[in-house]
């Protein structure tokens, strides 16, 4: 009879903890949906929303892209981990997730510069600075929520599932962009169908509200504000005792700082390059991206629940150490399968079709060039020249302006697209490595009074500031090497040092100070 | 093992402030030879947003690592 209430009182538990982990991922997982389609968006969202020739628009579209990824972040993180640890996890994340998918719905629904000008690019500028500040408030609400939910000794396993959501989500706003684009069409996207991704968003968010609401509030914050023992001032507490202080700055500068990098170089760093530096055509390379990230998937779970026997410490820091070391090896080969020159092409297959148009005062020359090669591979160039019919007004405009638009696009043949998944994929597996066990060992070094707001600041910098700023910064380090604007750089693979150097100061700090041992969360 | 931590406190805080002034230096010298919007834009994000989160955290962390406050922490 005892046997039977006990074994009875487990599976409620376990079922318990499942609804906690499913009703904390999903929602988490809508939030980086919510949040990536704008970036993977923001080229059409920039014709849309921020005219190139107004520049207060122009600058506006930059600060949206990068303002909300990182500068804003933190004080999301900020402003509601201070509420969540004075009025409870439940209802802050709750508040996230209504201001996110509240500000994604909107951005579909705004009308385009053309219709009601500069208001807006304003509009959706202050949308997506909502975004930034919801999704600096969800992550650690729900890596909080559910660790205090977590039984001892599965911490890492169970919080590995909130680990899943940010590459899921990204996945997910790949997948349904492709959908969209493909059923509708390149035209009919480009010109409203790229709304659809952002106004499916309410669906999504409705239904985790739902799922949310009938949650209860974490047991141990529940516990502490019973007791009366919750913080009154959880910011001071947080950054200005020193005993917190330096936790926070050892979990910046020898994790999150790290782990930031090494998650997007392995996902966005990876999908830019296919598309800038190794021209691969859109489709194919969100293709192999998409695949990867759905491989890689589970092994967040694999490493979240390693940490559990092992300790958190040593699989973070081999993860950044073997991206340090192995970064270059891989982004070689994938620049040299694409390579062109390093491919003998089938010069009878080559193609070259020219077609003349005239739109209004305007002549429109587009040239389109085919080319095979003899492993597969197929290249297609567009050049597209635009230039006024009068020859006078031809000859009085900047020769900038008559500079042609070209598009190259190269397909790769399966083995080499499967060879790209592959180098990918091992990207993929050193993101979950860092990315996996890091919830856990976070909300493992922070006293539960003040755990969401000591938490998510150092993770929305590091993976905000850090992280965010690698395509920036590693675009630019390619400048440098250009030998002339406009010509090809000298080394398309300089902008990995700038992950490459972040992630092994990490790894040093992180191996010198961080200790390996397991925490069990207070009620103090 | 808390020598070597003290030790590296010194190099972490001497990186945080060795940042400053180059960082500052580069932005300069670059927004001088090219004042495009780009530049601008790229070099106040680093002098605004990342240089001082590097540095304040690199010397506050050197410091604490240099008195020995790392040091009960197991490695």
């Amino acid at each position: 009879m005892a046997q039977n209430v006990t074994n009875v009182a487990q599976t409620e538990e376990v079922t318990s903890t499942r609804r906690v982990i499913a009703a904390s991922s999903v929602g988490t997982l809508i939030e980086w949906y919510d949040f990536y389609i704008f970036g993977t968006l923001a080229k059409i969202i920039s014709e849309q929303f921020f005219p190139k020739d107004n520049p207060t628009a122009a600058l506006l579209a930059t600060l949206a892209t990068f303002a909300a990824g990182f500068v804003i972040r933190p004080f999301g993180a900020l402003f509601f981990g201070r509420l969540g640890d004075l009025i409870g996890r439940k209802y802050t994340f709750l508040v996230t997730l209504v201001i996110m998918g509240g500000s994604t719905f909107a951005i579909g629904l705004v009308p385009g510069y053309k219709v009601i000008g500069f208001a807006a690019p304003a509009i959706v500028f202050v949308l997506r600075l909502l975004q930034g500040l919801a999704l600096g408030g969800e992550y650690g609400g729900a890596a909080t929520y559910v660790a205090e939910h977590s039984p001892e000794g599965k911490r890492g396993f169970w919080t590995s599932f909130i680990q899943t959501t940010a590459t899921l989500g990204l996945f997910l706003a790949l997948g349904v962009i492709l959908i969209v684009r493909q059923t509708l069409g390149i035209e009919v996207f480009n010109d409203w169908g790229w709304r659809i991704p952002f106004i499916l968003s309410v669906f999504l968010v409705g239904i985790s509200i739902f799922i949310r609401m009938k949650m209860s509030e974490s047991p141990l914050f529940a516990k502490m504000k019973k007791e009366g023992k919750t913080s009154s001032n959880p910011l001071a507490e947080s950054f200005q005792k020193k005993d917190n202080l330096k936790m926070v700055l050892v979990a910046l500068l020898g994790a999150t700082a790290g782990q930031g990098v090494v998650w997007y170089t392995g996902q966005f760093y990876a999908l830019s390059f296919l598309q800038n530096a190794c021209n691969i055509e859109f489709v194919q390379s969100n293709m192999i991206i998409s695949i990867a990230l759905l491989i890689g998937t589970p092994f967040f779970i694999v490493f979240g629940s390693l940490s559990d026997k092992i300790g958190r410490k040593w699989i973070m820091m081999l993860g950044m150490l073997i991206a340090v070391i192995s970064y270059r090896p891989i982004y070689t080969v994938m620049y040299s399968e694409a390579n062109l020159k390093l491919k003998e092409e089938i010069v009878e297959k080559t193609e070259k079709k020219e077609k003349f148009d005239v739109k209004g005062a305007d002549s429109l020359i587009t040239t389109v060039t085919t080319k095979e090669f003899t492993d597969g591979t197929k290249y297609k160039e567009t050049v597209k020249k635009k230039f006024p019919v009068d020859p006078e007004v031809r000859a009085a405009m900047p020769k900038d302006k008559l500079k042609p638009e070209t598009k190259k696009e190269v397909t790769l043949p399966q083995d080499l697209f499967y060879k790209m998944i592959g180098l990918v994929l091992i990207q993929v597996i050193f993101v979950t490595m860092v990315y996996g066990p890091i919830a856990a060992f976070l909300v493992e070094i922070f006293p539960t009074r003040i755990r969401y707001t000591s938490m998510s600041l150092p993770y929305h910098i590091g993976n905000g500031v850090f992280g965010g700023l690698v395509p920036l910064i590693s675009t630019r380090l390619v400048e440098f090497t250009r030998p002339a604007p406009g010509a090809p750089p000298a080394d398309p693979l300089f902008g990995l040092w700038y992950p490459i150097i972040i992630a092994a100061v990490c790894f040093v700090i992180g191996s010198l100070y961080i200790s390996n041992k397991t925490n069990n969360l207070d009620t103090e | 093992m808390t020598v070597i931590k003290r030790i590296f406190g010194l190099l972490w805080a001497a990186m945080g402030l060795s940042i400053i002034p180059l960082a500052i230096m580069r932005a300069m010298q670059e927004i001088a030879e090219k004042p495009t919007e780009e530049n601008w834009i790229f070099w106040s994000i680093v002098i605004v947003v990342l240089m001082p989160i590097i540095s304040f955290s690199l010397i506050t962390f050197g410091i604490f690592a240099l008195k020995g406050e790392y040091n009960t922490l197991e490695a």
